[in-house]
């Protein structure tokens, strides 16, 4: 009967109050300046979508001082802003998936809470390790199976049930980092122990060696069943950085990157939908190509952000409409394009204190569980972030995969709020009250 | 709304979510100036249980071992500190005991700017550092000892 080691310090009301008020703020605001300037008037749901974010807000809050009374006071404010800023652009974009997307904030804060009430301690969930493993892979694996499979937009992504499709993959993503921790807590001091020799390399035995090789080949193979560039770039480089914070050594990186280069050029070599992502990248601004399939959107987003400058054109008065998929995967160039380069890094910077914040989280947790998990959790929001900015701003090939938080769309925004929740519960410790066994 | 105003709006905006960014930013600064603070409080503590902390441990040089004397004479065990060792029953404890008056997750010792703690985690029976109940964390020193149920862990330089 181990009781945990609870926290006192509660953090003071007003700083988490101040931040969540500020939020808000934002939120709503975007969304009433975008209203504005869109049409020249007060959007017509205002009522009900402010009070959606209040209401949403405030009961989050409420849920983390009462179950969660030492976490960051920032956490949550900071992905509010994040949710709010996409809304509001979302909301500019397409008032048809703004109601969607306000459907889906609200299922988000409640699985928010939820997830704060009945994750008490992170620790439980490390005694699950293969079943949330397994659990993990079969919502990865989910649109392979007939019948409710769907693919949309050239990747297998789509599970569709009834009127309900979603894309499990997104709360797989969680699922499987949650197994990751777990698992590498338990195997770190094997994988530590440098036993074989290679050229210069000091290697761990290849039995143990084995799991790196086996989720190198399983990001190959949902590259090879799914099409989905994204995940499979994602999922590897979360494996590759949980290893090697578990264990400290930094042949793990070095694997890693052999590894993914390796599996970048045959997916290169293999896959005409990687070619032409990378001549994509690489030609996207080439007249002669504009109309061909990806080269055109990739410019537009170009010239989207080009025309926002330093300061942006304003919510609701540019036209980021021209941009394929911009409530979705070209959302960072939608908010360029009408919040310019200002909007944009400030953006960037949320991501970097959210991810900061998660590593802090990381150092200051007190088991080797909830460090790696919020190692995790923290790579997964950073890396996928990196994935598309880099990608719309052509730093890397265009992948598809969600802004967090930011985009459209609700698989991801209710996934990425478990996250969060998950993160709160580690940074607070577990919840006061009823012992913890 | 004329096109002064929206533009107004928006370097508000901008204004209000660069100042965001500040706070959130300066919160995990002064998250650390204020870890620092206490630290320095601790160490400035009130005479009368700079005494009574004194006492409970003899002072000295950090330990860097533990000699684990288990209640049914088996033969001492010396277990190297590296990192934080949680001590208990339980499979997932580095220094593992098969003392039944010690719980699954007893307690821990772990290290800090050099320095080594022992921790009560909580334990049904208590932990002793030199026959004092560890109520908080207190820093050990070679010399130290540490009792858990009934197995006696001696710490050395």
């Amino acid at each position: 009967m181990s009781r945990a080691v609870v926290r006192t310090s509660r953090v003071p009301l007003g700083s988490a109050l101040g931040f969540t008020i500020t939020a808000l703020v934002l939120s709503v605001g975007a969304y009433v300046i975008a209203g504005y300037g869109k049409r020249g008037q007060l959007p017509a749901r205002f009522v009900i979508y402010a009070a959606i974010f209040a209401g949403g807000y405030a009961l989050a809050l409420i849920a983390i001082r009462r179950f969660a009374p030492a976490a960051d006071p920032a956490l949550f404010a900071t992905a509010g802003v994040l949710v709010g800023l996409g809304f509001a652009m979302i909301f500019r974009l397409s008032g048809g998936l703004a109601t969607e997307q306000a459907t889906w904030i609200v299922v988000g804060l409640a699985a928010f809470v939820v997830t704060i009430v009945v994750v008490r301690d992170h620790r439980m969930l490390d005694a699950y390790t293969y079943t949330i493993g397994l659990l993990g892979l079969i919502l990865l694996m989910l649109p392979m199976v007939p019948g409710i499979g769907r693919t949309i937009n050239g990747a297998r992504l789509w599970v569709q049930i009834g009127p309900l499709g979603f894309q499990p993959a997104e709360l797989g993503k969680v699922l499987i980092v949650i197994f990751l921790a777990s698992y590498l807590t338990q195997k770190r001091e094997l994988l530590q122990v440098a036993t074989t020799r290679l050229g210069p390399f000091r290697l761990p035995a290849p039995k143990h060696l084995a799991p790196v090789l086996f989720a190198w080949a399983g990001s190959l193979a949902i590259l090879f069943l799914q099409r989905d560039l994204g995940a499979s770039l994602l999922y590897f480089g979360i494996f590759v950085v949980m290893l090697w914070v578990a264990t400290g050594r930094a042949v793990y990186l070095v694997i890693g990157l052999v590894l993914f280069a390796l599996g970048a050029y045959l997916g290169w070599a293999l896959f005409d939908h990687v070619q032409l992502r990378v001549d994509v990248w690489l030609n996207a601004l080439d007249p002669n190509k504009v109309f061909d399939l990806g080269y055109g959107q990739l410019a537009q987003a170009q010239f989207g952000m080009a025309t926002g400058g330093l300061v942006g054109t304003g919510l609701g008065q540019g036209s980021p409409g021209l941009i394929p998929f911009a409530p979705t995967d070209f959302i960072f160039a939608a908010i360029g394009e009408e919040l310019g380069l200002f909007g944009t890094t400030a953006l960037l910077l949320l991501y970097v204190v959210l991810v900061g914040k998660g590593l802090r989280i990381a150092l200051e947790a007190r088991d080797p569980f909830g460090r790696l998990l919020a190692t995790g959790l923290s790579a997964l929001i950073g890396l996928q972030t990196f994935v598309i900015v880099g990608g719309v701003t052509r730093v890397i090939p265009l992948t598809g995969v969600t802004l967090p938080f930011v985009s459209y769309g609700g698989s991801s925004l209710v996934s990425n709020f478990i996250l969060l929740a998950l993160l709160v519960r580690i940074s607070s410790g577990p919840a006061p009250g009823r012992a913890v066994t | 709304m004329t096109p002064f105003v929206l533009s107004v709006l928006k370097y508000s905006l901008l204004g209000l979510l660069y100042f965001f960014v500040f706070r959130a930013v300066r919160s995990v600064a002064l998250d650390i100036a204020g870890r620092r603070r206490e630290r320095r409080t601790t160490e400035m503590r009130a005479p009368t249980e700079q005494v009574a902390a004194a006492r409970s441990s003899k002072g000295g040089k950090p330990p860097s071992h533990v000699v684990v004397h288990e209640p049914d004479g088996a033969k001492a065990r010396n277990v190297k500190l590296s990192g934080p060792t949680q001590i208990g029953r339980g499979a997932a404890c580095a220094i593992r005991l098969s003392d039944t008056y010690v719980s699954q997750v007893h307690a821990r010792l772990y290290g800090e700017n050099g320095s080594w703690f022992v921790e009560d985690l909580g334990s049904t029976n208590g932990t002793y550092l030199n026959d004092r109940k560890v109520a908080s964390p207190v820093e050990v020193h070679a010399g130290d000892v540490v009792k858990v149920g009934k197995t006696v862990l001696e710490l050395r330089r």
